[in-house]
């Protein structure tokens, strides 16, 4: 029973350690009267017998603790022993030990946030049965769009896809229980329930027979959120009756709870075949190639490999751009990972996390460079205690232990703050919404209970890596010299420490967080008020689709449109009105190519280049302030009976004619048109804010209709007050007008700004963080160094020494440090702002302004942290300071 | 003239505390010395040593410990073999036979 007697030995240790601490005491103590009597008997005087016993003993206390160390169950003993020591470490210096807590819960949350972002954002899968093996499927290179024949392609000549499907996402008048209110649905081909492969909460899903052909089926399918709130979680809904855009539709199903779609911002309220489309957009493009619009999903056959079906993808492609050389040329097909559009928002969005990881991972290093020089130094105070527990018996291993164990509990205890913050910051970002009518939410945000052991992992982590950092200076102690010179050893000409490297180390970090955060707050600066070529500020734009109320031909919207800007014109208060199918810098954009004069071949190789379109009614341009810089506005007298016109940027004048001056010249559309350019208007932003100058054209929408309506006001008049009055205008013309959204155009262009804003907010917070950071680290150790050789500064002041020669004297090193930690972080941190431009707007470490404040604040805050030290040290009264000590 | 003390083997102190007590109950001291003793004085067992190999010892359940008196009425710690460790001393004796052996073997090869 070896087994029982280990673990009598085991229980006994733990629960009755005083009575086997006394036993050993005494067996001990027997053993050394023991010795002496020998001595004695052998006839040694007394006081020798002693010494001798004494010296082949080896001292009581260290062969004690052998004993200890070889007990069953001694680690733990010892680790408990550890950790109850650490506490009172902890409750002895409550400052330092908050001070460390405060830091690395800081830095660890840091690190959590993003990961949990990252985690919810890029490393989890869809929750999709087997979604390893979903993918997007995408053009090769340029927008995410497919047209419905591509898909259709794809989708019947395969063998690698168990099931392809589209999907367009759209915005629907959906009216129920007498309400109609806009919401977002998609319409999904044939296979789609195939591809994600779920079950339904309720009833079914949509099957291939729904998308047979237009008119098939006017089923429908709820997500359960949508029902669980909008439907009030009726559990009869299947088979009720709503009306989509006016069209009856028969609600068959409800998604499960846990099935987000196929994209992971935000979820569609509501699902209906695609063949439908016809009846729901108001116009067919399910024959068209060149009306690319869908985003397509795919699942791949369980044992096809992604190069398999890359290559057949690229077989298909090809055969595609020969067959139809005149839309498809050029055609390829590519497989991205979901969740993101695949790659087209993917790209950005993992480029910016892994960036900010970075940035964070640098935090938290930081910080442990920071407490570790702190702990450092707190050692090099303790190298009497440690020497003196060391000459009682103690080992190198155990007090190295001690000191971790003390590293781990204070790391712990942030990790724990840190789990807590988390938690709170990624809640408040699932139940976030930013303030656009799109339905981006994060709800993926939602904190993960593997959080809890990501963060206890890189507490862990943090912890050893600060706590190793007096590594050399315990094993390198002679207890002898320890305990004859004390803890004042350090010279005044002391080597250069590791905590000298840590602290110039993470001054260096930090000035690379703040770096960062200079830049995207200058970006984010010229961003607000860069020249967007209009100008949102006192306009107010309201947005509405009118297929959504059965306006199905463009004569019929056009009416409308044409009376709702007459009676918006004659308001009071409104200086210019005018409306567009699309604004720029809204999500809504599209692009063609444009032909010179001369081209008679339109294949897509041969185009000028492409450009951003839109279509406008007179006044549009003085409602949008757009500036016209030659030539005339458009007007209702340009209609589809007179010759075809445009006004067109300057970017589109210099690029197809070197020159701005084209008034009164012609280019080609995409069917061979000739277009007139009847006025140039300056250049602007379409799509993003980063981009660079794009070509961009006007038609009149006399000439060219859309039920799309986006009407501007400019007017002077207070916002709620006119944009009440626009409503009413719009509900007495047509009550079935759903209005999508109505308001200011400055806060509709929010979205625009929302990547800037997110990396602005993001890298500030760092940037505050890493200045607390390096002003505790330095205030840390510009204390301690003066607090450690205030004896023999006060000496020199006795002596005569200059105020100026004591300052360089304690703290010449300090600043060393200082200028060169600041001066490789500015470089580094300059280096790392090239990253930032593709999110932030001009985003440039080369711009003085940000040079300048970078220098200042770091300028600032080395001297606000050494200010106290500084005044220490010339406050100090030598007379009184050596009569202390 | 005694040999010079010499290191011991891993693995060897436990053996030879089992081999000096199989001629009955000893306390530290006693160990020690009669270990000196059947060593002819090469092996020289330090307290630092010692002690944890009897607790290890006794952990394992191959001894058994009692406070009795020593030789001069002094109160001392007894140790006596158990059943346990009297197989152990078997197997260990034989381990040893074999590694003697082999050493040898290899020492005399050519």
């Amino acid at each position: 029973m070896p087994l029982l007697v280990k673990v009598r030995s085991f229980l006994r240790n733990l629960f009755l350690s005083r009575r086997v601490e006394v036993d050993l005491d005494q067996e001990v103590h027997s053993h050394l009267e023991m010795l002496i009597e020998e001595n004695i008997r052998a006839g040694m005087p007394p006081h020798e017998a002693q010494r001798a016993a004494r010296i082949e003993l080896g001292g009581v206390e260290q062969v004690k603790e052998q004993v200890r160390d070889s007990r069953t169950g001694a680690f733990l003993d010892s680790l408990l022993q550890d950790l109850r020591f650490a506490l009172r470490q902890m409750r002895r210096s409550p400052g330092f030990a908050l001070t460390a807590v405060l830091i690395l819960a800081l830095g660890i949350a840091a690190n959590v946030i993003v990961f949990g972002v990252l985690q919810a954002l890029v490393l989890r899968p869809l929750d999709v049965p087997h979604a390893d093996r979903v993918m997007d499927l995408q053009p090769k290179d340029g927008s995410p769009f497919l047209s419905y024949p591509e898909m259709r392609d794809v989708r019947d000549n395969n063998t690698v896809f168990s099931a392809v499907a589209a999907v367009e996402v759209q915005e629907f008048g959906l009216e129920a229980n007498g309400v109609t209110r806009p919401v977002w649905g998609c319409e999904v081909s044939g296979q789609y329930s195939e591809v994600v492969g779920i079950k339904p909460f309720l009833g079914r899903l949509l099957q291939r027979a729904d998308d047979d052909h237009p008119g098939a089926s006017e089923a429908a399918v709820l997500s359960w959120p949508a029902w669980n709130s909008d439907f009030g979680a009726d559990p009869n809904i299947v088979g009720k009756t709503i009306r989509l855009d006016k069209h009856p539709y028969t609600i068959v199903g409800v998604t499960p709870e846990d099935f987000h779609g196929t994209e992971k911002f935000g979820q569609s309220d509501i699902c209906v075949p695609m063949a439908n489309e016809a009846s729901l957009d108001g116009i067919n493009w399910l024959e068209s190639r060149s009306h690319k619009n869908l985003f397509s999903v795919v699942r791949i056959k369980d044992g096809v490999t992604m190069p398999q079906a890359q290559a057949e993808l690229n077989t298909i492609a090809a055969r595609i751009a020969r067959q139809y050389p005149k839309e498809e040329e050029g055609l390829g097909f590519k497989l991205a990972r979901p969740g993101l559009i695949g790659d087209f928002l993917g790209g950005p969005v993992r480029g910016f996390l892994a960036g900010v990881m970075g940035l964070a991972g640098i935090v938290l290093l930081a910080a442990c460079a920071n407490l570790g020089s702190l702990f450092a130094a707190r050692t090099a105070d303790r190298t009497r205690e440690i020497a003196i527990r060391m000459a009682i018996g103690s080992s190198r291993w155990r007090i190295l232990r001690q000191i971790l164990v003390e590293a781990l509990v204070i790391s712990i205890f942030g990790g724990a703050c840190a789990c807590g913050l988390a938690w709170m910051a990624l809640t408040g970002l699932a139940s976030w919404h930013p303030s656009t009518k799109f339905p981006i939410k994060f709800l993926v945000v939602m904190p993960q209970p593997s959080l809890i052991l990501i963060a206890f992992l890189i507490s862990v982590l943090a912890g050893v890596l600060f706590g190793v950092m007096p590594l050399r200076q315990i094993f390198k102690t002679d207890p002898n010299d320890a305990i004859k010179s004390g803890a004042s050893q350090s010279s005044a000409v002391r080597r250069w420490a590791l905590r000298d490297v840590l602290l110039a180390a993470q001054i260096a970090l930090c000035c690379v967080t703040v770096t960062a955060a200079f830049v995207s707050l200058r970006g984010l600066g010229k961003a607000l008020t860069m020249d967007l070529g209009f100008n949102p500020k006192n306009a107010i734009r309201t947005q509405f689709d009118l297929t959504q109320a059965g306006y199905t031909s463009d004569a019929a919207a056009d009416h409308f449109q044409r009376q709702l800007l007459e009676r918006v014109s004659q308001l009071p208060g409104v200086e210019a009105a005018g409306y567009a199918n699309t604004t720029p810098l809204s999500l809504y954009q599209t692009v063609t190519p444009v032909y010179s004069q001369q081209s008679v071949d339109f294949r897509p190789s041969n185009k000028a280049f492409d450009i951003y379109f839109y279509h406008v009614s007179p006044g549009y341009l003085a409602a949008s302030g757009t500036p016209l810089l030659a030539g005339r506005d458009v007007s209702f007298t340009d209609t589809a009976k007179t010759p075809a016109v445009a006004i067109v940027n300057q970017e589109f004048a210099r690029r197809l004619f070197h020159s701005e001056h084209a008034v009164g010249r012609y280019f080609k559309n995409r069917y061979g048109v000739s277009i007139q350019i009847v006025g140039i208007m300056a250049d602007g932003k379409h799509f993003t804010l980063s981009e660079d100058p794009e070509a961009a054209a006007f038609f009149p929408i006399s000439q060219g209709g859309d039920t799309m309506t986006s009407l501007i006001v400019r007017t002077h008049r207070d916002t709620a007050d006119i944009v009440a009055t626009i409503r009413e205008v719009v509900r007495d013309l047509d009550r079935a007008v759903p209005i999508e959204e109505s308001g200011p155009w400055n806060s509709q262009l929010a979205l625009s700004l929302f990547p800037s804003q997110v990396a602005t907010v993001a890298l500030g917070i760092f940037g505050a963080f890493g200045l607390l950071l390096s002003i505790a680290g330095t205030f840390g150790l510009a204390s301690y160094t003066v607090s450690k050789r205030l004896r023999e500064l006060s000496i020199r002041v006795a002596l005569g020494a200059q105020a100026k020669q004591i300052l360089s004297a304690a703290l010449g090193r300090m600043l060393i440090l200082l200028a060169s930690g600041s001066v490789v972080g500015i470089v580094l941190g300059a280096a790392a702002s090239r990253i930032l431009s593709a999110i932030v707007y001009q985003a440039s470490a080369q711009d003085p302004f940000v040079l300048a404040s970078v220098v200042f604040t770091t300028v600032l805050t080395g001297s606000l942290s050494v200010a106290g030290p500084v005044r220490r040290v010339l406050a100090a009264d030598p007379a009184s300071l050596l009569r202390e000590q | 003239m005694s040999p010079e003390p010499t290191n011991l083997l891993q693995g060897t102190l436990d053996l030879l505390i089992l081999k000096s007590l199989i001629a009955g109950e000893m306390h530290g001291l006693g160990i020690s010395r009669r270990i000196q003793q059947i060593t002819g004085g090469t092996f020289v067992v330090k307290p630092g040593s010692l002690f944890p190999a009897l607790h290890g010892m006794e952990e394992e359940g191959w001894i058994s410990s009692f406070w009795g008196e020593s030789e001069n009425n002094r109160r001392a710690k007894y140790y006596r073999l158990t059943k346990a460790g009297r197989k152990q001393l078997e197997a260990e004796t034989k381990r040893w036979g074999r590694i003697t052996w082999a050493i040898a073997q290899a020492l005399e090869a050519s």
